[in-house]
């Protein structure tokens, strides 16, 4: 792999290698664009994961000191772990479990349904579901889905056996095994699963789609990628004019560096994206960088989050087999006679022992949810996931009181729930307790949130640049080389999981990029070279040598 | 001085945990190594090792704890419920009471797979108390439409 130089001010920086920055690494590498990613997690293979809860946590999982406030439950169960993402070479992407419904095409367009609701900064997308469905074709088959582009389903196994007999009992008629990214049968030099049930440990088969398998070794063979794990960046830096230059990072030995950049594209799930704007606050943006709306941080959202967990007289086994395969969307239109706007989805869920005694009612304690616990080999799991309201007040912000391992302000994620999203919570619970009681359920229990795994809408998409943080293609409004390419563009949450659309629009805004750098388009920062070493192995003409020769 | 719990300290505390987190179908082992792991956080942090040592004193002050009967012990444990003592309990018996695979065997999880195959072969469809369900939305719309009519 290459090491482009400190001062080569012609590569594309991405800061952070998950579904949006690894998917964009290897869209621009494969068009020919240089690329540097940035990654703040270590470089794990398959080889190094674990078939065990705990353990697995504390390899992968986004553990740097965060803090919490607001009325949301996670800030009294995990005041220090709003969000369950990953610090990891591959981002979370090598803990997701692979659900990929699209977002329904109202979904871009709130004012058509956010009726009467009151408390919500809403906007519509500067984007239709129709600009978009060409890249979600090309993300479904990137990241291979099962039931499109000939690929079969998952067959069905014994949760879904429970969760889609008692859909079937509770009147559902649209359910599956999930349009799922975990191949049936081999596909695009990935086997097909064994049935592990240890997806969300970082799938030590590579089955599933991750940008750790997938897009990252896709862009290095191109000879374009230079990928840095363990180089947190703490700073983008700019010019007198206003444009980047780069980015200040703490690498792997604790020493600060500064790579020089064309553009700059923020990836770092919803917290850190926001957080790393914020921190790069300066006297031309004293707000933060991109951030003349004010918009940066706010708006935050996690999805709905709710669990349901029965209990059977007989056998389930859920644990094996794939974890979130099976899907329910009867519930997910806005249907406003339900009480509540925006729908959600029942997907299917398991968690082992350790995880089920952490996450099924943080808390509590005593014989009631004990019994309940120890009757786990009879126990049938779904998650709900469902739009939620966004606020102008639930907000990332810089926490200057507490300072990180790199002597930088933590975030703090500050969430209240809406009462749209507690209306809704209620409704799903509800139906998923009734799907189970129609199937012959002993008991149920209502599982409150987990910390997020759907981090949203904080640096969001507007046509407007007093209305948000970046265009229709990412592009932040402010400093036109300054890209978002992760959730965080997100205008609203929709129901579906975000990383179908966090790939289309990676793919979508990729093709921008390359036309934008062909034309150029997009103005160069201009950065003083401090005359310290540049280091680096190849410069540019070197790197389109090997590439031709190795082609 | 290698921190140590007193066997009455420790008996104190099995008993809180076995009323706490019970689990009848569990043998002692399983929750001593829920107090092994306090104690040992005690031996790394001096503030833990008075909690561990006060609180327990505490709960046991009331009148010969570990003796009590069950009603009587879970009262005394609600009355304790929110002290730092009760809490630590609580936050280290959730994660290491689950984390061993003499629990899991119990509880009927069977924990690693991968090194085994997983469970293609293993029987990761072997409900057989119920039909085998649709797997497609077209074949899901056509079993719902089916037991409409």
């Amino acid at each position: 792999m290459p090491r482009f130089r400190f001062d080569d001010d012609d590569v594309v920086v991405i800061v952070g290698s998950g579904a949006g920055g690894g998917t964009l690494a290897n869209e621009l590498c494969q068009q020919g664009v240089r690329v540097v990613v940035l990654e703040s997690g270590r470089h794990h293979t398959p080889d190094d994961f674990v078939n065990d809860e705990w353990r697995s946590f504390k390899q992968l999982a986004w553990l740097d000191q965060r803090t919490t406030s607001g009325s949301f439950r996670i800030a009294k169960d995990f005041p220090n772990l709003p969000a369950w993402t990953c610090k990891t070479v591959g981002g979370t992407t090598v803990h997701w479990a692979g659900c990929c419904p699209r977002f329904m095409p109202h979904e871009f367009k709130v004012s058509s349904y956010y009726e009467g609701v009151d408390g919500v900064n809403a906007l519509d997308w500067p984007i239709t579901y129709e600009d978009v469905e060409p890249y979600y074709v090309r993300a479904e088959d990137k990241l291979g889905i099962t039931t499109t582009h000939g690929i079969p389903p998952m067959p069905a196994n014994n949760n879904y056996k429970v969760f889609a007999n008692g859909a079937l009992r509770a009147g559902y008629k649209g359910f599956h095994t999930g349009r799922y990214a975990v191949n049936p049968v081999p596909r695009d030099g990935r086997p097909a699963t064994m049935q592990d049930g240890f997806t969300f440990q970082g799938d030590k088969v590579g089955a599933k789609w991750s940008t750790l398998i997938t897009e990252l070794p896709k862009a290095a063979a191109t000879g374009r990628l230079d990928l840095r794990p363990q180089a947190h960046v703490i700073r983008i830096e700019h010019d007198e004019r206003g444009l980047a230059t780069g980015v200040t990072y703490i690498d792997g030995d604790g020493l600060e560096q500064f790579q020089r950049a064309r553009l700059v594209c923020v990836a770092c799930n919803a917290i850190e994206t926001p957080r790393l704007l914020l921190n790069s606050a300066s006297s031309l943006f004293p707000d933060g960088l991109a951030n003349s709306s004010g918009q940066v941080g706010r708006n935050y959202m996690r999805h709905l989050t709710a669990s349901v967990y029965a209990i059977f007289d007989q056998p389930v086994r859920m644990y094996r087999g794939e974890t979130m395969a099976g899907h329910i969307t009867d519930e997910a239109p806005s249907d406003p006679d339900r009480g509540f706007v925006g729908g959600y989805y029942m997907q299917l869920l398991s968690l082992g022992v350790p995880f089920m005694a952490a996450f099924m009612d943080p808390g509590t304690w005593g014989r009631e949810w004990t019994s309940f616990l120890e009757n786990y080999e009879n126990m049938a799991g779904m998650w709900l996931v469902g739009e939620d309201m966004p606020q102008a007040t639930n907000r990332v912000t810089l926490n200057r009181d507490v300072l990180d391992q790199y002597g930088q302000p933590v975030p703090n994620v500050h969430f209240d729930d809406h009462p749209n999203d507690v209306a809704m919570r209620e409704h799903a619970w509800a139906s998923g307790q009734k799907l189970y009681e129609a199937v012959g359920a002993v008991r149920t229990w209502r599982t409150p949130p987990y910390p997020a795994t759907h981090n949203i809408g904080t640096a969001r998409m507007s046509s407007k640049p007093q209305d948000g943080v970046v265009n229709a293609f990412g592009q932040a409004h402010d400093v036109p080389n300054v890209f978002v390419s992760d959730a965080s563009q997100f205008t609203t949450g929709a129901a579906a999981n975000p990383t179908l659309t966090i790939v289309a629009l990676a793919i979508r805004q990729a093709e921008y990029i390359v036309e934008q750098l062909r034309t150029d388009a997009i103005p160069t920062g201009h950065a003083v070279w401090d005359g310290r070493d540049p280091g680096g192995s190849l410069t540019g003409e070197q790197v389109a040598t090997t590439a031709a020769g190795s082609a | 001085m290698t921190y140590q719990l007193s066997d009455g300290a420790r008996r104190t505390m099995l008993r809180a945990l076995r009323v706490m987190f019970p689990h009848d179908r569990l043998p002692d082992e399983a929750y001593e190594r829920v107090v092994d792991k306090l104690e040992a956080d005690g031996r790394g942090d001096a503030s833990i090792a008075s909690t561990l040592d006060e609180g327990a004193a505490q709960l046991d002050g009331e009148g010969g704890f570990a003796d009590g009967d069950a009603d009587a012990q879970l009262e005394a444990l609600r009355r304790h419920e929110g002290t730092p003592f009760f809490d630590l309990l609580k936050a280290t018996a959730v994660v290491e009471l689950y984390d061993q695979p003499l629990v899991w065997k119990a509880f009927g999880y069977e924990g690693p797979s991968t090194h085994l195959g997983g469970y293609l072969r293993r029987g990761f469809d072997d409900l057989d108390w119920l039909p085998d369900p649709p797997l497609t939305f077209e074949e899901a719309a056509a079993a719902a439409e089916q037991l409409r009519s």
